[in-house]
């Protein structure tokens, strides 16, 4: 076979080796110009076996960032399109719960709020687990709610939960407009410390992100995962320092619970940046970013290896 | 010549079950700690053992009954499925046409789904907006192209869809049945498309259930038969094969009564072709005398029976029908055995496949004794040379009556002197 490329697009090609348990190895190359009669493209070739995270995937994976972004937006623009408040909504959600939680929790129940407003310090905490919440619930959805795409088209697969993550972001900067002026009225200034915001924000979507290619992939082959989502999303609610704050935790374990749980972390910086005006903690941050990463390539894998039987269960 | 698509020994098998709950997979551990004999799933074996190869630039026709295996068959070779067993190997971009609405998302508008499949199909955004124009007007939706595609009706879902498929610069184009649902003028644009395509040496594979479509476009054909690779080859041979399964399939069904009405009075028993010496055959000539034969068994007195036979090729409604309603010559009574003959002195059709249509009526024309249904296929056969490859690629969505005509010229009278 030549190994002349032509044609732009997509021209990969994969060397299978047919042993007991095929593998895909790699090599795969974008094709270089245009003439479509011009040259011998190079075979994709698909063997049987479980599928598996591999170079040629991944390379495949960045010709198709178009799509990505193409599913990103395409879903932004869905879900604004028959909604009469439009982006209201993702004001509307953090609000109404932090006022709600200041009013039973705050006022009374008494939760301490670190010396700070209760409103201010729930606001800063449901901003933060309100994206993280509709950007796992979302993307743990995605490929269910997709399921004619997955039986029609090729696509990688993965995809799809990252760009419904990354439509979340589009809610989350209402959000953070909201917290930012709300700091505001309580007199609290903007500080150089909100440099630190994007790094918190990739915390959450890593971890959302780990977390939506496990249950996504799951709830293509048990779709009970339908049902227990919106009740793990509420315990995850109440096992991040969201309605308390993390000081509430015993100060040997504060910093363990923070890296586990990368929302508590995320919330805790946010936190600290808004309401503090101070940077957030090192240590817990770069911890839990380094965990949430592990739990992404982990959820990677798991969903790759499953990613083949999608389009027959979806 | 190089290979476009190969498949390898390639299965595919399914669950049974269409969903998988968790207390399923909890039962089969159970049964496995108490070592019982887990509960079986019954397996579909879509595909089971495949192999062919379809060269780069060859118009290729996936043919076989419902549940064959066919629209498997493309799943795997887009990779939207993967198989159970062996290797499936592919070269260049694909364009898939499979089912109507393929890619598009109903809530986006016409113009957003063409710039997303676009770019599922690996085209920048460049690419797309240079082709853009050519897309629309393919397709010839007009104003609703700003719409979203949840309000287009299905014809226009399904010319959007394939004006996208065939127009974002496929290496190997699979269409699946679609074009069977546009009106006769989408399906006439399409098949120019499709051999335009295959001209420029692009890959074709077509699956459908329209034969005569097969047999004009297609070069090669391969029939599948229950998951399996039946026959491959060229594509008249093989539609051949296939009509000679189908008939041996119906008779088989008429053997087993299921075509008739529960409690009707009459059966028809089997259904024959003929030629004019009474020999059975598949494949008969334009320009003879042609027999449908019906076998009945009346189990009782049946009063002026209206039999009417009629001719299509696959297309919606017959062409053609001999209905003793119209002539009036339903026999005074039937009873017990026998045959009825229509026969026609010439059958002047193009070379295709054609479906027999049968029906029995009560005396007054009322009530369906035997349900419009239909009864046998064959094709007609004529010297191909003498049509021109050429009119029989094009002729898909025309009428297949051939009536005797002529042609005369006459040069117009010149302007000047």
């Amino acid at each position: 076979m030549g190994r002349r490329y032509a044609r732009r697009g997509l021209g990969l090609l994969f060397e299978v080796q047919t042993a007991d348990r095929p593998m895909m190895s790699i090599s795969m190359r974008r094709r270089a110009e245009t003439h479509p009669a011009a040259g011998v493209k190079p075979f994709v070739e698909v063997a049987a076996g479980p599928g598996g995270i591999s170079i040629a995937g991944l390379q495949e994976f960045w010709v198709f960032r178009e799509v990505l972004w193409g599913f990103a937006v395409r879903q932004v623009k869905i879900r604004y399109k028959q909604a009469v408040i439009g982006i209201g909504w993702a004001i509307l959600q953090p609000v109404v719960s932090a006022a709600l939680f200041t009013v039973v929790l705050g006022r009374l129940a008494s939760v301490a709020s670190e010396g700070k407003p209760y409103l201010l310090f729930a606001l800063a905490g449901l901003v933060a687990w309100t994206f993280f919440s509709n950007a796992a619930g979302s993307a743990s959805e995605s490929l269910v709610s997709n399921q004619s795409l997955l039986r029609k088209v090729y696509f990688p697969r993965e995809v799809l939960p990252l760009a419904t993550v990354g439509a979340a972001l589009v809610d989350l900067v209402p959000g953070l407009v909201v917290l930012a002026v709300a700091a505001g009225l309580y007199g609290i200034a903007p500080s150089v410390a909100w440099l630190a915001i994007p790094l918190l924000i990739l915390v959450l979507v890593v971890f959302a992100s780990g977390f939506g290619f496990c249950l996504s992939a799951i709830n293509v082959y048990y779709r009970d995962v339908r049902y227990a989502l919106p009740f793990l999303l509420q315990l995850g609610l109440f096992a991040s320092p969201v309605v308390y704050s993390l000081q509430a935790v015993p100060g040997r374990w504060r910093e363990l619970y923070g890296i586990l749980n990368p929302a508590a972390a995320a919330i805790d910086g946010f936190r600290r940046v808004f309401v503090h005006r101070d940077w957030p903690d090192v240590s817990i941050t770069l911890g839990a970013l380094g965990w949430a990463s592990m739990l992404f390539v982990l959820g990677l894998v798991f969903f790759k290896r499953l990613e083949r039987g999608f389009a027959d269960r979806a | 010549m190089t290979t476009a698509i190969a498949f390898e020994d390639v299965s595919k098998h399914y669950r049974g079950a269409e969903y998988r709950m968790f207390r399923d997979d909890l039962s089969t551990a159970a049964a496995h700690l108490l070592r019982r004999a887990p509960p079986t799933h019954d397996v579909v074996r879509a595909l089971d053992g495949v192999s062919f190869e379809i060269p780069e630039g060859q118009s290729s026709a996936l043919i076989g009954l419902n549940g064959a295996g066919k629209t498997t068959a493309l799943k795997l070779a887009t990779r939207i499925a993967y198989p159970t067993e062996g290797r499936i190997r592919v070269r260049g971009r694909v364009g898939a046409l499979i089912e109507v609405g393929t890619g598009m998302h109903p809530e986006l508008t016409g113009r957003e789904n063409v710039q997303l499949y676009g770019r599922i199909l690996g085209l920048s955004r460049r690419d797309i907006n240079e082709r853009f124009d050519r897309i629309v007007e393919f397709a010839d939706i007009g104003e609703a192209l700003d719409r979203p595609v949840k309000q287009f009706s299905s014809g226009m879902q399904l010319r959007l869809g394939f004006a996208l498929a065939s127009h974002l610069e496929p290496d190997i184009l699979l269409v699946d049945e679609a074009i069977a649902v546009g009106d006769a003028g989408f399906q006439f644009r399409c098949v120019a498309r499709m051999s335009e395509l295959v001209r420029e040496g692009r890959t074709l594979i077509l699956v459908s259930h329209n034969l005569s479509a097969i047999e004009t476009l297609c070069q090669n054909a391969i029939l599948l038969r229950a998951g399996r690779v039946a026959a491959d080859g060229n594509a008249r041979d093989v539609v051949r094969q296939y009509l000679q399964a189908v008939q041996v399939d119906l008779a088989a069904a008429q053997g087993r009564e299921s075509t008739v009405r529960q409690g009707s009075p009459l059966e028809l028993t089997k259904v024959t072709i003929l030629d004019r010496h009474g020999n059975e055959l598949d494949a008969v000539k334009p320009d003879e005398p042609t027999t449908v034969r019906a076998h009945y068994r009346a189990h009782e007195r049946i009063e002026r029976p209206i039999f009417s036979v009629g001719l299509n090729d696959g297309q919606i409604g017959c062409f053609t029908v001999a209905s003793m309603l119209v002539d009036g010559q339903a026999p005074a009574v039937i009873e017990g055995e026998g045959h009825v003959d229509c026969t026609w002195p010439s059958l002047p059709l193009f070379p295709r496949s054609y479906w027999v249509w049968l029906s029995v009526r009560g005396a007054s024309g009322f009530g369906d004794i035997v349900d419009w249904q239909q009864v046998a296929v064959f094709s007609v056969v004529d010297d191909l040379e003498a049509t021109g490859r050429g009119a029989a690629t094009h002729s898909m969505a025309d009428a297949p009556v051939k009536l005797p005509y002529t042609w005369r010229f006459s040069a117009a009278p010149s302007q000047g002197r």
